[in-house]
Parts: C-alpha cells; structure tokens; sequence
C-alpha cells in the first residue's frame, strides 16, 4: 500500500550557507580575474591554515568533486579522465574532476568562473590517501606551477612524538617555499590567530554534528555533508567561525522545541564511510520514509580538529591532521567507532564500501566483524562509490536497507 | 477464501496459493519480464480461475511495491527467513540463489533475521552467470544437469566476468575440457561465490531457482557442507513467507 511521504525537517541555516559559500566562490573567481590575491590548492585535509595566514585564496579540488558528483555530472566527466589514461579503479573526485577539466567545464560556471581558477601553486597532504599526489600532479604540470607535499604516513597507530616531529618539520618546510609564491611573508602571529580560527571553527562544527546525541536528533548525515562546506573550504577563517554559530543556534532552538530532523525517529543509525553524492537526497528521503535517522558518520567527523592549538601552531597542526580517522589503523579506527556508538546511541551501522575510496572503505580488513563481536550492534555493507554511480546498484541497496531495518525494529 | 504470496523477482515471478489452514496448496511461475503488474496479473488469474482470492495480495521482491492491485509488501529477506523457520524450526543460514542476487541470512533460534549479506558489485555465481554461459555455449539450461552428471572430474572456472568466463571456457575447450567437466566447474563455481558471502556455521539451507532448477548444485552444496538441506520448490519460499509474515501481523 502507499503510504505518506515523510518530509525531512528543512533547515533554514541552508540559506546563510548558500550566502557563505557563494561568498567565498566570489572572493576566488575575483582573485582568479584581478589577481589581488595569489591561489593555492589544497587538499581538504591539507594545510589550510598556513596558506589562509600567508594571504592566499584556497581552492579545494575535492569539495569540486563532490559538487560534480551532487550535481549528477561526475558520470559525464569520469570517461574521459579514463580515455586519457586514468583508471576507473582510483578516486573518482579526481576522474571526474579532471575529466571536467579536460571538456572545460565546471559547475563553479554558475558562479561567474570561466573554468576552475589557475593555481599559483599546489600544495596536499598524503593524510587521506597518496592519490592526492598524482591528482595535483596533472595541474602542477598542466600550469607549470610549483607544488608541495606533506607525505603523512598511512595506517597511523599510535601517534609517537616521531611522527609528529616529522609532519610538523615538513609544515615548517613548507614555509620558504610558499613565501617564494605568496604576496606576503611568513608571519608567525597571523599563523596562529588562523590557527586559533580553525580550532574555533572545528569545535563548533563538533558541537553542530553532537546535537545529534539528542533523541531525537536536529540533524541527519543528509544534512551535514552539505552543511560541512565551510569547515572544508574556510577553515581557519572567520566566515566558517560565523556560519557555524548559525548552525549551531538552529539546531539548538531545535532541540529547544524537540523538533526532530525526520518525522518520527524510532532508529538511529551510524554512516560509515563516503556519501554516495549523486543519492544524497534519494536516500535522506529513504531513511526518513523509514523513520530511521541517521545521525552521525565517520565522513563528517573527519573535520574535527579539537588539536589545533595556537600556542604551537605547527606542532599542534601535525597532531590534528595526523590524527584523522582515515589515516588511522583499523585498532585507532575501532577505538573511534567504539565511543562514537556509545555517545551517539547508535542502532546499526552501514558500511559504505565505495569502489574507488579504499581509504575510506573501513570494512575491507574485518573491522566490521571485530566491532560487532564488541558491541554487537549489526551492520550492513553496501557497494558504491562516492561519484561514479556506475558502481551502485540501487535496487539491491534499497531492498538491503530496509532489511536491514526491519532486522533493527525486530530488536528495539 | 485464499491467500496469495508473490515473490517479483528479478528474472521470475513466483507465486503461492494459500489455504486457510496456511497451507500452500497451488505453486505458479511466470517471467518478470518489464512489467511487474502484468506479471503478479499472471498469478492471480491463474489462482483466481478456481479459487476465491483474499486482497490484498502479499508482496515481496523488485516489484513488490508497484502493483495496481491491493497489497501488502514485505522485505524478500524477512519473507524468506520466516517461511525456511516455519519449515525446519530451528537456528539455520540460508543460501538463496536466484536471477541475480545470491543472498546469505542466517537465522536466529526465535525466527528472526540476525544477519544477511548480499552478492556485491557483481552477479557472478547468479542465475544471469548460468543463463548467459547457456546461451554463449548454445546448450539449454535444461541439459546442464545430465551434462554434469557425466563429469569425470572439475574444471575450475576463475574468471570473475561472466563474460569473460564464456571465453575462459572457450580456453578450456581448445584445450580438450569436456562439457560435463567445464559445467560441473560452473557449478562449483557458483557455490565458490555463494559461500565467500559468510563462513558456514548452522545448518545450511539452500534455497531459489538456480538450485530447483540445477538439483546437481545442492547435491555439491551437502557434499561440502553435510548438515545441508534444500526444501522441495524451495524457489516460493519468500512468496510463502509473505503470507506468513502478513498472518502474524494481521494485515
């Protein structure tokens, strides 16, 4: 029988976010155009904070993947980054974003851009995964600009002063380089009031996502993997500083006036993993027809970097970004998962394994196994990926999740 | 009046007349085909010819919320699991083999679903991977049995690809494979993919299409795996278990 459609609660920060964000396109396409400001491109979990405080604008690669991927264009692109040589097998943000690049489009055309601005430089961070390299690789050779690594180890265990030492000295070597390209030197107090920035900005986005500790919760993973554009893309600047108080007095009012993120929350579940971009909505609509909110995920968490510290700027720098979930070991990894379960209240896990993400697929080594023989809490595993919708097979997913929370309801 | 159970599957539709002491007494089978109405349509008349049908309808599979007809839908998953308790009442995993999907559930001593996995990214060791080597090899799924039967030993299939199997296998012909060998390591290999889903712990029950119709493959299955059973037209059990589910709720 059909039955009622259920709405997701809509947010109205949605509105300051689209200002935010048109806001910062501009200031972009403007230094793209003018020049008054010098580019960097910068991996999402790159050191933005120190190109922020040397005066550069900051354009992030991957938020322009998700945006092909959201706006349904990455299956466009994605061939003909693989006709030029690129495997279908590795991260399909960099397929599709160098395929668009190669028919020279982008959907940042909307916003005045006549293609992605020209980087000055390029600067990543191994932190995620290695393919970042060879992705700013094909700009740095295509604009015959100069490019820089942080070559972060994978697999972190635990975070020994070594490792640390050794990621805050490739910060610092970073420093003359830049200084070469950038219209301002070096200054050790702007960086930290950048980094004093960013730590405000990233506690506000963890205070933003633990609303969702509240039964029931303000907010779904739906929602906060578009509402996390700021801390990706602004982070150590005042406007995600200023958008995120936004957010956050939202969702607080919420709570306030126990007004649920989905109709009528009897499941709560945990998103492990990469959102499928091109079904963002089609599933926030699935779960909430289901009355199952999913209320917090590995993906949104990786932008809470609570280590930040002014007062040691670099070395605080390395701890935070050495210390993201993806760049962990599966036993950090569990210990992770294991209190966010516990805080968030958590009713079933999905395991998103997306074919081009192996980073960020965390049940390809048995963690899944391991953490349920812990907490018993079920889990699920879907095959996807994060922008090539060819590796998803909706049918199939859609009856796996609503059996799966069927199996949930059988057990409350 | 009667009960109607219709599992829309990928490839086929399967239906189950049920009587009121919930006993299947009427079994029918029809292509999906592209549309799901015409196809559930098909089982209805031909239960309704003889019968006075209860509505709604109980539904599971692709299709199970598409119909023009009243029903009530249910996961396959759920239908499946409750019906393979109702028929052996015990703790067990099941393997269910059909058109393109090969599921793995295992069920918990009060009946209920306590995990089940799906094939991923691919539908090798499916009913599809059968149909397409049949075709290719111009052989009719109805042959493959007694081909099999005359195996004097396996040969391995390894390629993932269905497609690339078929010239795998045209490999293997160059290089003197017989057909009942080749076919009996399809088989196994249909098995291979099944069992890759979870390690075999209860008592196993093999259910779908592939092993109604391929009776070699449970034969292979009790071999590897001796406490193993597959309930006769084991391919209407999620229909059945629709009616069943449907029952306890009161729908």
């Amino acid at each position: 029988m059909s039955e009622e459609i259920k709405e997701v609660a809509k947010l109205q920060s949605v509105n300051a976010l689209r200002k935010t964000m048109d806001e910062y396109f501009l200031r972009l396409s403007t230094a793209a155009e003018t020049g008054n400001k010098k580019i960097a491109w910068c991996t999402s979990v790159g050191p933005a904070e120190l190109l922020y405080s040397m005066g550069f604008e900051v354009y992030f690669p991957e938020n322009h993947g998700a945006m092909l991927g959201a706006s349904k264009l990455a299956d466009k692109y994605i061939p003909t980054a693989v006709a030029h040589g690129y495997s279908p097998d590795i991260c399909s943000y960099l397929t599709a974003d160098i395929g668009a690049f190669l028919q020279n489009e982008t959907p940042l055309q909307k916003n005045g851009f006549k293609s992605v601005p020209k980087p000055d430089i390029l600067v990543y961070n191994t932190n995620q995964c290695h393919e970042v390299g060879d992705w700013f690789m094909y700009y740095a050779k295509h604009f015959n600009v100069p490019i820089l690594g942080v070559n972060t180890p994978l697999w972190i265990n635990e975070l020994t002063p070594s490792i640390i030492n050794g990621i805050a000295n490739q910060f610092k070597d970073l420093v003359p380089e830049l200084e070469k390209v950038a219209i301002q030197k070096f200054d050790l107090e702007k960086f930290r009031e950048t980094v004093h920035l960013s730590h405000e900005g990233c506690v506000l986005w963890r205070k933003v996502l633990e609303t969702a500790k509240h039964k029931p919760s303000p907010i779904n993973f739906f929602d906060s993997a578009i509402h996390m554009g700021p801390i990706v893309v602004m982070r150590g600047t005042q406007y995600a500083v200023d958008y995120y108080k936004i957010l956050l007095t939202e969702l607080e009012e919420r709570i306030k006036n126990n007004i649920s993120s989905i109709p009528n929350e009897k499941l709560r579940l945990y998103w492990d993993g990469m959102p499928l971009w091109y079904k963002l909505s089609s599933m926030s609509k699935l779960f909430a027809h289901h009355d199952t909110c999913v209320v917090a995920s590995t993906y949104c968490n990786s932008w809470v970097f609570d280590d930040l510290d002014p007062k040691d700027p670099f070395e605080s720098s390395a701890i935070a970004y050495c210390k993201l979930f993806i760049v962990r070991s599966d036993d950090a990894k569990q210990n992770v998962l294991e209190k966010l379960m516990t805080d968030f209240s958590i009713d079933g896990i999905i395991y998103h394994d997306a074919k081009t993400c192996a980073r960020n697929s965390n049940n390809r080594f048995g963690l899944q196994n391991r953490l349920n023989e812990k907490n018993k809490i079920p889990y699920l595993e879907i095959n996807g990926d994060l922008c090539d919708s060819r590796c998803y097979s909706e049918e199939q997913s859609i009856i796996a999740i609503e059996t799966f929370i069927k199996q949930l309801s059988t057990r409350k | 009046m009667y009960k109607i159970g219709i599992d829309l599957g990928s490839s086929f539709t399967k239906g189950v007349l049920v009587d009121d002491n919930n006993n299947i007494i009427d079994y029918h089978l029809t292509r999906t085909g592209f549309d799901f109405n015409k196809a559930a349509q098909k089982i209805i008349d031909k239960f309704s010819a003889d019968h006075e049908i209860q509505y709604p309808v109980y539904t599971c599979g692709y299709g199970r919320e598409e119909l023009k007809i009243p029903f009530a839908s249910n996961s396959e998953i759920i239908a499946l699991a409750n019906a393979v308790f109702k028929h052996y009442n015990k703790k067990c995993s099941i393997i269910d083999i059909g058109g393109q999907d090969t599921k793995y559930v295992t069920v918990s001593e009060s009946g209920q679903v306590d995990k089940f996995k799906m094939n991923r990214k691919c539908a090798a060791g499916t009913g599809s991977f059968i149909e397409e080597i049949a075709f290719r090899l111009d052989i009719s799924v109805e042959e493959f049995t007694s081909l099999a039967k005359q195996a004097t030993e396996e040969t391995k299939i390894n390629s993932y690809c269905t497609v690339f199997a078929v010239s795998e296998i045209v490999g293997m012909i160059k290089k003197g494979s017989t057909m009942p060998n080749i076919i009996l390591g399809i088989y196994n290999s249909v098995i291979d993919r099944s069992v890759e889903l979870s390690p075999i712990e209860d008592f196993l029950v093999i259910t779908g299409g592939i092993p109604d119709n391929h009776p070699l493959i449970v034969n292979l299955f009790k071999k590897r795996f001796p406490n193993c059973d597959s309930p006769e037209k084991s391919q209407f059990m999620a229909a059945y278990g629709c009616v069943l589910l449907n029952l306890e709720n009161n729908i």
